[in-house]
C-alpha cells in the first residue's frame, strides 16, 4: 500500500473538518462567550475575511508577517487572509466609524489565519472570539477588559486558570533610558523572554548597559505575583515612564479587584511576548491542563491611528479550538424527536406540532419501517423516536419507539405528550 | 494537584541529570530506573518522571507533557520549540562543528558549488550555510554522520564534537565552531506562571547545587 496515495482527496495540513460533537461543543462556546459580550454591551462587528496585504501587516511584527496567507488578486494587488481580528477592526473604526460616539464597543467571532508549526489546539485556521473597547484610554476601560477575559474563562466552566497581566511600558522605558539599537533591543528581548538568567546576563554585558538598567532587567523574571510586585517594580523602575506603567497597572488591578475578580489575575511583568502594536497593559490567559495560553489581550493606542483617525483602545481574544480542549466541552448531537415515516400527513402534523413546542425535530424522509427508524434513531442520539403507523385504529396512531417505554397513542394524545416534554 | 512532571533525556546526559536531581533530593529510585518503565512517580508523588529520547524532551516540554525538561542547547535550538529555559546546569558541554577533509580548510566555501553537507542538526546546519554564505545541500542524517565524508556521501559535516576522537579516526577536522552547547532546564510557559512557586523553588535549588559545583571545578 502506498501511504501517500489519494492524499488530494484529503484537506492541507494545518485545516480541520469539524462535524458532530466537535462542531457541536464549537458552537456551543462561540455562543455561550457571544452571550457574555453582549451582556457588557459589545457590538457584534464581521469584518472581511481578507482584505490588502499592507493593510494586514500594519504595525505586524516580522514574525507575523511571515505568517500571512498571502495571494494577488486580478489587478495584481497584494490582498492576505486576517491573522487577526484586531487590526481589520481598527481599520473600520478609523476609517468609518471616526465620528460615531466614542467609546465603541464591539465583539466578533470569526476565523483567523496563519501559517505557523501547529501546536495544540491550534491549526493553521483557527477561531478567535474577543472584544475590542476602541476610543477610551483610562485605566477602567484596561480593567473592564481584563474583567471580561476573567469572566470569559468563568463562562466557559473553567475553575483552575489566571490571567498574567504585564505593561510593555515597564520594560520599554527601562530600555528607553539606553541608546540600544533595535538588534540589541530585540536580543534583550530574547533573553528575558526565554527566562533565562544566563543569557540575560551575557546580553546586558556585551552590550554594555548601565549596571542599575541591567539589574532591574535581570530582575523582571521574578517579577511575578500579588501587589507587592508592584512595590518591587516601583523601586526597579528607573526612569518616568517605567514607574507611569507600573502606576497604571496598580490602578488596572485595584479595578480589577473592585470587580471581585482579583484571584484569578496575576501580576507578571515578563508577559513581554506580544503582538507587535501593544503599547499599554498586555495580558494572557492560561489553563491547568494546557502548556499554551488560551486567551491574550491588551492595549494598542497607536494601531487605529495608523488607519487615519486616533483612537486609543484595547481588546482581547480567545482561541475557541482551545477552549474546547481545556474544558473538554461536550455537547448534545442529536434531535430532541425523530419522526417518520415523512410521507405520511400524521407524521407532518406532529413535526409541526412539536417544532412549535420548541422541540427539534427530524422526519424520517427515507419512509423506513419502525424498526429501522427506531435504529436511525439510536445511531443518530435521537432522544425519542414516533412511528406514525398507518392504522386505522385510533390508539395505535403514534407509536412512541426511543426514550421511553414504548407504546402507541392517538394523535391527539401524543400532541398532549410532546408538550409535556418540552425541554 | 497534578504531580509536576519531569522529563529527563535517556542516554549521554542522563547520569549528570539524575545526580543533580539527587543533590536536591529529587529523583526517581535506582529500582525504578533499572525496571523497563518509562514513567517513575517520585517516593512523595509530587514528582513524577519521564525518561524520553534527548530530541524529544524539548517537544513533550513545549506542549506541556511534562511541565520541565533537561535538554541539551543544541537539541533545543534545532527543534525551535518555544519554551522558557531559566537556567544552565553545567553538564553536557560541547561544540556544534563544522568539519570535513583537511583539503576543506583551503577552499573559500563560499565560492563551492553543489556542496552536499551531512547532518543530524539539517535546521541549524542550514541555518549556518545560510548565514555564512556557502551554498550548500543539507543532508539529514540520523546516525554515523562522520561516515558521509568517508564514502562520499557528502562533503562536510556539522555534528557534535566532545573530544574530537571519532573525527580523527575517520581523518576529518574541525573546520568552523557553529555554537557551544550545555545542558539546560526547560520550562513549559504555562505551567512556569501557574504552577510559579513550585517551578521558582526547583530552579533555585538546582541553581545553588549548579553554582556549588562551578566553584569546585
Amino acid at each position: 500500500m502506498d501511504p501517500f496515495d489519494a492524499l488530494e482527496r484529503q484537506t492541507p495540513v494545518g485545516v480541520a473538518d469539524l462535524f458532530y460533537e466537535q462542531a457541536a461543543a464549537k458552537t456551543m462556546l462561540e455562543q455561550r462567550v457571544q452571550q457574555l459580550f453582549a451582556r457588557w454591551g459589545y457590538a457584534r462587528i464581521i469584518p472581511p475575511t481578507f482584505e490588502f496585504y499592507d493593510t494586514l501587516a500594519t504595525q505586524a511584527s516580522p514574525q507575523l508577517r511571515q505568517q500571512l496567507y498571502r495571494f494577488v488578486d486580478r489587478t495584481g494587488r497584494m490582498l492576505a487572509l486576517r491573522p487577526d481580528m484586531t487590526v481589520p477592526i481598527a481599520r473600520i473604526a478609523a476609517t468609518k466609524l471616526y465620528d460615531q460616539p466614542r467609546p465603541l464597543r464591539f465583539y466578533y467571532v470569526g476565523n483567523v489565519f496563519r501559517h505557523e508549526e501547529i501546536q495544540a489546539g491550534r491549526q493553521r485556521e483557527f477561531s478567535q472570539a474577543g472584544v475590542e473597547l476602541l476610543g477610551a484610554d483610562t485605566s477602567t476601560a484596561d480593567a473592564e477588559i481584563v474583567c471580561l477575559a476573567v469572566e470569559t474563562m468563568l463562562a466557559l466552566g473553567l475553575e483552575d486558570f489566571q490571567i498574567n497581566l504585564g505593561h510593555v511600558g515597564f520594560l520599554q522605558g527601562l530600555l528607553s533610558d539606553t541608546a540600544l539599537d533595535e538588534n540589541a533591543r530585540s536580543r534583550v528581548e530574547q533573553a528575558i523572554d526565554q527566562r533565562s538568567d544566563a543569557a540575560i546576563r551575557e546580553t546586558t554585558r556585551a552590550i554594555g548597559m548601565d549596571p542599575a538598567v541591567s539589574r532591574a532587567i535581570q530582575a523582571i523574571p521574578q517579577l511575578c505575583g500579588g501587589a507587592k510586585v508592584l512595590d518591587s517594580a516601583r523601586d526597579l523602575a528607573l526612569g518616568g515612564s517605567a514607574r507611569q506603567a507600573i502606576d497604571r497597572l496598580a490602578e488596572v488591578y485595584e479595578q480589577v479587584r473592585n470587580y471581585g475578580l482579583g484571584e484569578h489575575v496575576i501580576l507578571d511583568l515578563g508577559e513581554i511576548r506580544t503582538m507587535g502594536y501593544y503599547t499599554g497593559i498586555t495580558f494572557h490567559g492560561y489553563a491547568s491542563g494546557l502548556g499554551f495560553p488560551v486567551c491574550g489581550g491588551g492595549r494598542y493606542d497607536k494601531l487605529v491611528a495608523s488607519f487615519g483617525a486616533d483612537m486609543p483602545a484595547v481588546g482581547f481574544a480567545i482561541g475557541i479550538e482551545r477552549a474546547m480542549l481545556v474544558t473538554r466541552a461536550q455537547a448534545r448531537v442529536g434531535v430532541d424527536l425523530l419522526l417518520g415515516p415523512a410521507s405520511s400527513p400524521r407524521c407532518m402534523r406532529l413535526a409541526q406540532h412539536a417544532r412549535q413546542a420548541g422541540l427539534t425535530v427530524q422526519v424520517d424522509v427515507l419512509d423506513r419501517d419502525a424498526i429501522a427508524l427506531e435504529a436511525y434513531g439510536r445511531a443518530t442520539g435521537a432522544r425519542r423516536a414516533i412511528y406514525c403507523s398507518p392504522s386505522d385504529d385510533a390508539s395505535e396512531q403514534a407509536c412512541l419507539l426511543l426514550g421511553d417505554e414504548p407504546r402507541s397513542a392517538s394523535l391527539d394524545q401524543m400532541e398532549r405528550e410532546i408538550d409535556a416534554w418540552n425541554h | 494537584m497534578e504531580p509536576l512532571t519531569i522529563a529527563l533525556p535517556k542516554g549521554r546526559m542522563q547520569d549528570a541529570a539524575l545526580e543533580l536531581l539527587q543533590a536536591i533530593g529529587l529523583g526517581p529510585t535506582p529500582e525504578a530506573l533499572n525496571g523497563r518503565k518509562l514513567v517513575f512517580p517520585d517516593a512523595s508523588g509530587s514528582v513524577r518522571y519521564v525518561l524520553a529520547k534527548p530530541a524529544d524532551v524539548p517537544t513533550y516540554v513545549e506542549y506541556g507533557a511534562a511541565d520541565v525538561g533537561v535538554a541539551g542547547e543544541d537539541v533545543l535550538r534545532e527543534s525551535g520549540r518555544q519554551v522558557y529555559e531559566p537556567l544552565r546546569l553545567g553538564f553536557g558541554q560541547c561544540r556544534l562543528m563544522l568539519a570535513g577533509p583537511p583539503e576543506a580548510r583551503d577552499r573559500n566555501l563560499r565560492l563551492d558549488i553543489g556542496l552536499r553537507v551531512a547532518s543530524k542538526y539539517p535546521r541549524l546546519a542550514q541555518a549556518y550555510c545560510l548565514k555564512q554564505g556557502i551554498p550548500a545541500e543539507i543532508i539529514p542524517m540520523s546516525g554515523s554522520v562522520e561516515l558521509a565524508p568517508v564514502v562520499g556521501l557528502a562533503d562536510l559535516l556539522v555534528d557534535l564534537v566532545e573530544t574530537g576522537t571519532t573525527l580523527r579516526e575517520n581523518g576529518l577536522v574541525e573546520l568552523d565552531l557553529i555554537m557551544r552547547s550545555e545542558a539546560v532546564l526547560i520550562v513549559n510557559r504555562a505551567s512556569h506562571k501557574l504552577r510559579f512557586a513550585a517551578i521558582q523553588r526547583l530552579i533555585s535549588d538546582l541553581s545553588s547545587v549548579v553554582a556549588a559545583k562551578g566553584a569546585r571545578s
